[in-house]
């Protein structure tokens, strides 16, 4: 054998001197830790994990509430083999790997736990895997862009300026749902959303539709206008853009042409029972609870106070954020239905008695249509305005003032509407913008869409929060403008509205105009002093409603702005809860 | 019965076989042989294979070899995982060097969507240095256990050593130490650590050290010479024939080698020759190792040299989750420190793999060419016979 | 490449040709010359070096789909014959006297498939699933979760909760999530 066999005999050993404490690499994949805080139980983990390693459990002291699950993953190490796909593709980043590798246990059953929950004592460890950087994504984080009509082009006309999905961006955008479905439980409607979104991704539009109108049957209208609360909480947007829930919903009421919703929804011959019902205002509520009534074989007849069907929809949302045609689609097929629609019959009180005679159930949902007012001094000038008023003229086609300044109070989102469609108006008119639009609320607080807000300043609108109107300056009967002072805070310790000014940091708006966009109120006038009586009030004042929107006399349901919101979304879900609801109690009654 | 066409009763075993026969016929109720089964445990044998051996004397006369012993079924489970499901499974496949199953699946998955293209620079060379050191860790341990067959523990232990420093670089980088579960089809899972290429210089330069004293240790030891000389000889003509690859056939002087003749990853940017001789036997493949292991340290240096200080790890992707490639079929080789290691893969449109099927150099060596080398054979040669072939059963049976 | 393509074409009418990238295309011929191709393509073309032989089961069509793919190292191109077989008592003419790890091949489809080769060697001895009694493993009926929780012992205790069924019966349970009918011919 050769020399070099003997070489190393005077070196010193290689082996390591404490092998039971060496410190793994900090990349290592060891044992798991989740930031329990941090995860909403999404499941994601679970759906890529190749080794059904992880299940979803209950865990004491995480509730479930909006945009989280309460559940949180617990894993087998029984079957875990480490390849942390679970922790590249968490949607929070919570989850991660430790770089401990040693754990001796004579329980078999300890090697199931729930990380982050369960006490180990490798938490406080900070090496370990984590989520690989840099642009290392198992999914798009970036929402696909919406072309929109340029602000020079849309700011004269009232036209649609959202163009929506082609095929491909659709498709594209709905690749990056992670199908957890956390949404669902936020949409008020409960919408069955990532199947719905499946949908596109398979490009079956068919079954798309199916799904929408299971729990929403103003699909057109929701994919333009909704609130969208489910974008909040969607869990790819934690770490990224959410999902464009809304606008995929629109791509797919827009691919199916209004001719084949009969044949897809097989609702060619429904079935027609002895049962009359009566819906009071066509709104989403109304619509909603007049479609599902019909598919139960209910009859109905819808009363409106106006000339077309859609309530809020028509009257309070301007057309370019709602053409008037895509409204028409979705009332069209309701309507097919055979449910019957009176126009322009006012309910009043005597009327509403011989309803009650005349029809088995009435659900009411007639929304908020009377406009709050200030009642600072000048309000009550002919030039200060409603808002809602003011856009109920405007689709109405009727003809209202257009000066050359506009002073607009309120924040919300239908302040936002008026604002726009004054701008328009004024950019038809005279060729420039000079619409101004203040809110006791901050910036941050402010209760509209941020994309409202940044789009009405594209269009020219000056936004200025944070103001609290004082009077309105008239002179020789004429309004010269709006007196405001500096708002500190809106709400207090208790979050109750209760603004507080500083008096010394005044401002003032140039105006001949002053809309009024500070909230509306419901008419009720049509309930008579009697049944108010029998009516039992939940807390702060309003008529107590059971599951169902069933009020305490039992023919009486009700639902929408009236009860909820204000928005559509919550309108659509009452509507179908009151429908279910009237069944049952229609079902019952019969026996 | 009498056959009433022939009048007599045929003895149907006198008849040629329908069957052809692989090996010798032997009778052995002759007491002239003797049965001697390798394994599948044992400390001889790589992994878990057995030899039916059938000997007379001291010379093998028949040998059959069997798998079946690390049989799990991974082809069958990626067929029912999604595509990026696929690769912490695939690794299993091939122990020795796990990283180029990865690489083969996601190449494939890669190729097949048509995000070949996307993959980035950066993510690249990564995976060549993983490549790499997955074929020096490989060759760590292979070129001194063929001494090891011949009783020269040594040179084992030494390289084991050295393996593990490797292995340590390997866990900085990729988090594991075996499998590393590190190229993912789209990119790979981590940029290099900081300091990393100094400390890989530093083992580097250990096993520049170690690479000088196993040539002192096997190639100057004439118990070495002695009886890996001719011994096991693979002729040019048995190549083909056998389907050879890799350092077996360089062994005996057919210049095959992935890596120069289709080029994958930036290998057309590496600077190298694969090296050959001419004798074909143990001794001639265990040298052209051992020259590919001051080739493979070379590699690696020039990795580190030419890669990139920094860019994208993976290329933009669609959503893990709902992955689906188009209908297609294709087939990646890559030359692994074994020889042409290559993956069949079918996809179906559907989000999971139809078949995936692997090619692995032992599904040949170690049963079709074993099989005959041994015939002639001394007994106490068969595991260096085997050995000298790179035998990973894992691959064989999947 | 293109040039022993349209040779193929033309000498056994292959189908489907397709190139899958630069050195590597992949045609489809009948079983009855399936052989004669590849025998071909070894003995005048150079294709020396078999890579691999393979098996797809397209459950769908009732077929498997052999590969036979072979190596040029000169023009280091590739090209996979691939033939299609009836599922049902699937057969094939035996290729072992072509090269010498074809047999290996053979053996392992037969088992792993069903599909003979008669005459090939040692063809009907297990390869790696010894005393095997279902059908054969790699078909795409035989399930293999199902046949693992038959055969293993799962530890109990593990349930799972799919968030949104979760998140619905722990704060929206009696909200309708579905449209309810009422039947047409009632």
């Amino acid at each position: 054998m050769p020399f070099t066999a003997w070489s190393k005999i005077v070196k010193d050993p290689v082996t390591i001197k404490d092998p039971l404490n060496r410190e793994a690499a900090p990349r290592y994949r060891g044992f798991h830790d989740n930031d329990v805080d941090e995860c909403i139980g999404c499941g994601t983990c679970e759906a890529i994990c190749e080794n059904e390693a992880i299940d979803l459990v209950p865990v004491d002291g995480i509730e479930t509430k909006d945009g989280d699950s309460g559940l949180r993953p617990k894993i087998d190490y029984g079957r875990c083999c480490w390849c942390a796909l679970c922790v590249d593709i968490c949607t929070t980043n919570s989850l991660r790997l430790t770089n401990e590798y040693t754990w001796v246990d004579t329980d078999p059953d300890n090697f199931r736990f729930v990380p982050g929950v369960d006490e180990k004592d490798w938490y406080e460890k900070e090496d370990g895997w984590r989520k690989p950087v840099p642009n290392y994504h198992f999914y798009g984080q970036e929402r696909v862009e919406m072309e929109e009509l340029p602000a020079e082009a849309r700011g004269d006309s009232f036209i649609e300026f959202v163009k929506g999905y082609s095929k491909d961006q659709a498709q594209q955008e709905a690749d990056r749902c992670v199908e957890c479905g956390i949404c669902i439980g936020t949409c008020p409607a409960h919408m069955g959303i990532p199947e719905y979104i499946k949908t596109i991704r398979n490009d079956d539009m068919e079954e798309g539709l199916k799904i929408l109108y299971d729990t929403n049957p103003l699909p057109e209208i929701c994919g333009r206008i909704c609130t969208h609360k489910c974008e909040d909480v969607c869990s790819v947007g934690i770490n990224g853009d959410p999902l464009s829930i809304r606008w995929l919903k629109r791509y797919i009421a827009d691919q199916v042409p209004s001719e084949q919703y009969h044949e897809i929804l097989d609702t060619q011959k429904i079935f027609k029972g002895d049962t009359k019902i009566a819906i009071l205002g066509s709104g989403p509520a109304g619509l909603s609870t007049a479609y599902y009534l019909s598919l139960l074989g209910h009859n109905v007849t819808i009363f409106e106070k106006l000339e077309k069907a859609g309530g809020m929809m028509r009257y309070g949302i301007p057309e370019y954020r709602l053409p008037y045609d895509q409204i028409d689609k979705d009332v069209d097929y309701i309507l097919s239905l055979g449910v019957e629609i009176k126009y322009n019959t006012d309910v009043d009180a005597k009327m509403f008695k011989k309803l009650e005679s005349d029809f088995d159930a009435v659900f009411i949902s007639t929304g908020l249509h009377a406009g709050r007012s200030t009642r600072i001094p000048g309000s009550d000038h002919k030039h200060v305005f409603q808002s809602i008023d003011l856009l109920r003229q405007i689709t109405a086609g009727e003809e209202i003032m257009v000066p050359e300044k506009v002073v607009i109070i309120g924040g919300g989102n239908v302040a936002m509407d008026i604002t726009r469609s004054m701008a328009r108006l004024q950019k038809i008119k005279y060729g420039k913008v000079q619409t101004l639009a203040t809110s006791l609320e901050s910036e941050e607080e402010m209760p509209a869409d941020r994309e409202e807000v940044v789009e009405a300043r594209e269009e020219g609108a000056i936004i200025d929060p944070g103001w609290g109107p004082k009077e309105i300056e008239i002179v020789d009967g004429k309004i010269k403008g709006l007196h405001v002072v500096k708002v500190l805070s809106v709400f207090d310790e208790d979050h109750r509205f209760n603004p507080k000014f500083d008096e010394d940091n005044k401002k003032f708006f140039d105006a001949d105009m002053v809309v009024e966009s500070i909230g509306q109120a419901p008419d009720l006038s049509y309930i008579s002093d009697e049944l108010k009586e029998k009516l039992e009030l939940g807390p702060r004042g309003r008529y107590l409603l059971n599951e169902y929107n069933q009020t305490s006399v039992e023919w009486l349901f009700a639902g929408g702005d009236i009860v909820v919101g204000p928005d559509v979304i919550h309108g659509i879900a009452d509507g179908h809860k009151a429908a279910v609801g009237i069944d049952n109690f229609l079902h019952n009654k019969k026996k | 019965m009498i056959n009433k066409f022939l009048g007599f009763e045929p003895d149907k075993s006198k008849l040629p076989s329908a069957t052809a026969k692989i090996g010798a016929d032997l009778d052995l109720s002759s007491h002239k042989y003797q049965k001697i089964w390798l394994g599948p445990n044992h400390p001889g044998v790589t992994g878990n294979m057995a030899i039916e051996l059938t000997v007379e004397g001291n010379t093998v006369v028949n040998a059959k070899t069997h798998v079946g012993y690390l049989h799990r079924g991974f082809e069958k489970l990626i067929e029912r995982r999604l595509y990026v499901q696929g690769f912490p499974t695939s690794i299993r496949m091939c122990v020795a060097e796990p990283d180029t199953n990865e690489y083969l699946i996601a190449t494939c998955t890669e190729q097949l969507s048509g995000y070949d293209k996307a993959v980035p620079e950066m993510a690249k060379w990564l995976r060549m240095l993983s490549l790499e050191m997955a074929r020096l860790q490989g060759l760590l341990r292979g070129v001194p256990g063929q001494g090891g067959t011949f009783a020269l523990g040594l040179g084992v232990q030494w390289g084991v050593y050295l393996r593990d420093l490797i292995l340590d670089r390997f866990e900085e980088l990729t988090g594991a130490r075996v499998y590393h579960m590190y190229i993912i089809p789209g990119g790979v899972r981590g940029l290099l650590p900081d300091g990393f290429k100094e400390r890989m210089e530093d083992n580097l330069m250990d096993i520049d050290d170690f690479i000088i004293r196993i040539r002192k240790l096997m190639f100057h030891n004439s118990v070495f010479k002695t009886r890996a000389k001719g011994l096991a000889r693979i002729t040019p003509e048995m190549v083909d024939k056998y389907g050879i690859v890799g350092t077996n056939a360089r062994g005996c002087g057919v210049k095959r080698d992935v890596r120069k003749d289709e080029p994958y990853l930036h290998y057309d940017k590496l600077d190298f020759d694969p090296p050959t001789d001419s004798d074909g036997d143990i001794y001639a493949r265990t040298w052209v190792r051992w020259q590919e292991l001051i080739q493979t340290v070379d590699l690696i240096r020039q990795i580190m040299a030419k890669m990139p200080a920094k860019g994208d790890i993976k290329a933009q992707m669609p959503n893990v989750l709902h992955w689906q490639i188009p209908k297609g079929e294709t087939y990646v080789r890559l030359e692994s420190g074994r020889g042409e290691y290559g993956m069949y893969y079918v996809t179906d449109g559907t989000d999971k793999p139809r078949r995936v099927n692997l090619r692995g150099p032992s599904y040949t060596h170690a049963i079709a060419l074993l099989e005959d080398l041994l015939v002639g054979a001394d007994v106490a040669d068969v595991h260096a016979i085997m050995v000298s072939l790179q035998t990973c059963p894992p691959e064989i049976e999947r | 490449m293109n040039e022993i393509l349209d040779k193929i074409k033309q000498k056994y009418s292959a189908e489907d040709v397709k190139v899958q990238r630069t050195g590597l295309a992949f045609v489809t011929v009948n079983k009855d010359v399936a052989l004669d191709a590849v025998t071909w393509l070894r003995d005048y073309e150079g294709y020396s070096h078999f890579v691999m032989m393979s098996c797809v089961d397209w459950i769908e069509d009732g077929k498997f789909q052999l590969l036979y793919l072979l190596h040029n190292p000169v023009t280091k191109t590739d090209v996979g014959v691939k033939t299609l077989i009836n599922r049902d008592n699937p057969a094939m003419t035996s290729g072992h006297h072509l090269w010498k790890q074809v047999w290996t091949y053979q053996r392992e489809l037969k088992e792993a498939f069903g599909i003979d080769f008669p005459g090939s060697p040692r063809v009907d001895e297990n390869f790696v699933v010894e005393g095997w009694v279902d059908i054969p493993h790699m078909r795409r009926d035989f399930n293999t979760k199902e046949y693992s929780e038959e055969t293993y012992f799962p530890r109990p205790g593990r349930e799972t909760h799919d968030p949104a069924t979760y998140m619905r019966e722990q704060l929206y349970p009696n909200q309708p999530v579905t449209a309810k009918r009422k039947d047409n011919d009632k």
